[in-house]
């Protein structure tokens, strides 16, 4: 039987994801075995885009380079994998949203304290002029594996059954399903920061106060922040019911669940996240999926005084 | 006519980037230019948010060395609550960082480095990687890639993740160090120990007896590290900074590096370089492996320090052989494995007191680690709230700019009239020596297609491309 053939092209993002691909660790070399990789290049001299059966995409399009990058691979694989939360959501670099790109680039270049040039660099690659953009706005995608970056265990699955010719079969649940805290009605009123003293290693972040993003986030991780002692803040990206519900937000589900396990008022929740809404939807942000809801006035917001 | 060869993109480095050859009249090289095409603009987007998130949130510059973000961004928000880590808490950051720089410099030598230096700079573009290492060499591939495994994990272990950590937190660490995860990182340890001396004699099997190929990207130029007491040191120290010489020029805690270095944007790159004041004087300089072994007076463990003395005497002290820095990052591999055998018989690495509390408000901070690839640098202007007013990050590849295009033209005039597979990979084999990190140097990644243009008097006069 001849091997399947992977191709792999990376845009804007920070080789996370081509890692969690080595994170594979010992089945690393199983997969090898499985597959011909064609393209990969941050490991092989390949430069152009050879045909293949699986394309996999990671980070998110950002210049006009990615733009073509992404298109040629559209053109020369039979299926693309958009691979971790840049290629799926636009990932955190989709917190520029909230700025124009010509304040990132002052800001970078001009206003910077060790910087004492005062010019913005003008022979390079021209930036998108909206911003950071998920792959799928400018190519069809077949298959998403949202995380920052997706676990090995996710990772293996979505081989597996990629080159088995069939659908990965992942669970739709939330970061909450793996955590082992327990939840716990508590006398908090007031929201607090991770830094605000002690924190209670077997409690459920939000009964202590602090906001964790777990409940609203889809669990592409194995939930290693509350495992580790700190909140999640939401790096693979929203949860289904946030994906498919357009009354349903981060903050309001957010708010509904803390304010009654807590004395915490739900109005004060979301207000504070609507305050710090470039910090909790950063990874998502980019993403027309939630710019679009009703709910989601993320400028507006921040035009208000928030950041 | 004067003319320019570009190569882009670049492959097996981390991130975006093109090289521009200018060349005269008489087809002598007379300068070269890494170009860093892309950006992401981290130091704006993180303005207005908590400064106890950026530990996690700027891992995310980085892949390859998220945990010197990680770190780095933990010290900043320890001095910011002015949170003493207890020294349980140190004992597990310096064992992250040993577990990710021996992660780190394990792919760089055999995955991304290594094909050029095993299957040779002449091997045929197809064949020159790490699957064809695999197979020309399956032994060696095969432990190098356990020892880049055995890397991740201990930094997993310690962690929460093995790419993007998440337990170092303002004061400390978010998580206790039991006896089940003491004893998977102790075997975790002992084996990397086992395979760091097994990397490093075939490393230097590969580097030793071949002058050719040592000398051949001389680049004499100013050095900067951080040492402990002059000892090296990846965590914490002072910056050091010697003369082509080896003599010491200027010794300074990083938080006065605003009182030294500059920025300048280039044209043609998104990636800034940096220059350092010596009174009068600003100088170039090179970070990394090459330059913390030139800087130290010795290494920390004993078996790294007899590598360090033997290496010393075959090719002298201070050393500007460039392409040593793929030997002295397989010592430093050594002595991140000896550490961290070291750390996990420490009796305190398992206390449960491992964070501390903020004794003030928020004030603004700066802080240094070592990341794989040299100098790191964050600095966090912050309000009362402890929100981010402004963010500098002054990264290991931006140090390197300057000595990467000069090391470039060494490359270049080498090359030149070598066939074209050869030159285009004599010329990215010069810039992998660094083992740029373009997606920190941009505070991006992305892909390194490559592009070579050759220019003679601002013409393009042939172009290379992959």
């Amino acid at each position: 039987m001849s091997k399947v053939q992977v191709s792999f092209e990376w845009l804007s993002g920070c080789s996370g994801c081509e890692m969690s691909v080595v994170d594979l660790h010992e089945r690393l070399l199983d997969v090898l075995d499985e597959i011909e990789l064609v393209r990969i290049p941050i490991l092989m001299d390949v430069k152009d885009y050879p045909k293949a059966t699986l394309g996999i995409i990671t980070g998110a399009l950002k210049t006009e380079h990615d733009v073509h990058a992404a298109r040629e691979m559209r053109k020369s694989c039979d299926k693309i994998l958009a691979f971790g939360v840049c290629a799926v959501y636009g990932g955190p670099q989709g917190a520029a949203y909230a700025h124009k790109q010509t304040e990132i680039e002052e800001a970078i270049f001009q206003k910077n304290p060790t910087t004492r040039t005062n010019f913005i660099p003008n022979d390079v690659p021209e930036m998108l002029p909206d911003g950071v953009r998920p792959v799928d706005s400018e190519i069809d995608v077949d298959l998403y594996l949202p995380g920052c970056p997706p676990h090995a265990y996710y990772v293996a699955q979505a081989l597996k059954a990629v080159l088995g010719g069939t659908a990965p079969e992942f669970g739709g649940h939330n970061v909450c399903f793996h955590c082992r805290r327990s939840m716990k009605k508590s006398e908090v009123v007031a929201l607090r920061r991770s830094h605000d003293g002690p924190v209670v290693s077997d409690t459920c972040f939000m009964s202590q106060g602090i906001l964790c993003m777990g409940s609203v986030t889809l669990d592409r991780c194995l939930a290693p922040c509350p495992q580790h002692g700190t909140a999640c803040t939401g790096c693979a990206g929203p949860s289904e019911n946030i994906i498919l519900e357009p009354h349903i937000d981060i903050r309001t589900e957010i708010a509904d669940r803390m304010s009654k396990i807590t004395r915490i008022k739900r109005e004060a929740i979301i207000q504070e996240m609507e305050r710090r809404s470039k910090t909790f939807y950063a990874y998502a942000m980019a993403s027309p999926v939630f710019r679009q809801k009703p709910t989601f006035l993320l400028r507006r917001w921040i035009e208000q005084g928030g950041t | 006519m004067g003319r320019t060869i570009v190569i882009n993109p670049v492959t097996r480095i981390e991130g975006h980037a093109k090289i521009d050859i200018e060349i005269d009249d008489n087809d002598k090289v007379v300068a070269a230019r890494l170009h860093v095409l892309e950006f992401r603009g981290f130091e704006k987007f993180v303005e207005g948010m908590q400064v106890e998130l950026m530990p996690t949130l700027t891992t995310r510059i980085c892949g390859t060395c998220p945990h010197a973000h990680h770190l780095v961004a933990a010290k900043c928000a320890d001095a910011v609550f002015g949170a003493v880590p207890p020294r349980a808490a140190l004992l597990q950051r310096q064992l992250l960082n040993a577990g990710s720089i021996i992660h780190s410099h394990a792919i760089h030598f055999f995955a991304l480095a290594g094909p050029d230096l095993l299957l040779g700079i002449g091997a045929a573009p197809a064949d020159r990687n790490i699957v064809s290492l695999l197979r020309a060499a399956p032994e060696l591939a095969k432990k190098a890639l356990r020892l880049r495994s055995l890397g991740q994990k201990i930094a997993e272990v310690v962690g929460g993740r093995g790419t993007h950590p998440v337990t170092a937190v303002a004061g400390g660490m978010a998580t206790v160090i039991d006896q089940a995860k003491l004893s998977q990182l102790r075997a975790l340890s002992n084996e990397a120990l086992e395979l760091s001396r097994f990397a490093l004699e075939a490393g230097k099997k590969v580097l030793t007896d071949r002058a050719e190929l040592i000398e051949l990207l001389p680049l004499s130029t100013h050095d900067l590290g951080t040492v402990q007491n002059d000892v090296w040191d990846l965590y914490d120290g002072t910056l050091r900074m010697c003369d082509p010489e080896g003599k010491t020029a200027c010794e300074i805690p990083a938080t006065k590096y605003k009182d030294v270095m500059v920025e300048e944007a280039i044209a043609h790159s998104y990636s800034k370089r940096v220059l350092f004041k010596l009174g009068s004087q600003e100088v170039d300089y090179r970070v990394g492996p090459l330059s913390r072994l030139n800087i130290c007076g010795k290494l920390p463990t004993p078996a790294a320090q007899a590598e360090l003395e033997e290496y010393r005497s075959k090719f002298g002290h201070p050393t500007h052989q460039v392409v040593l820095n793929h030997y002295a990052r397989l010592i430093e591999l050594l002595a991140c494995a000896e550490l961290a055998v070291s750390l996990c018989n420490d009796a305190e690495l398992t206390s449960p007191d491992v964070q501390s509390q903020p004794t003030h408000g928020p004030r603004s901070a700066i802080a240094h680690v070592e990341a794989p690839r040299g100098l790191l640098i964050h600095d966090y202007d912050v309000d009362d709230q402890g929100l981010i007013r402004k963010a500098n990050f002054l990264v290991a590849t931006q140090h390197n700019i300057s000595s990467i295009d000069k090391s470039l033209q060494v490359a270049a005039e080498r090359f030149w009239n070598k066939p074209e597979a050869e030159f285009v990979n004599g010329v990215e084999f010069a810039i992998r020596c660094y083992d740029p990190c373009l997606s920190c140097s941009t505070h991006q990644v992305g892909q390194m297609p490559m592009l070579i243009n050759m220019i003679r008097r601002g013409q393009v006069i042939r172009q290379v491309r992959r």
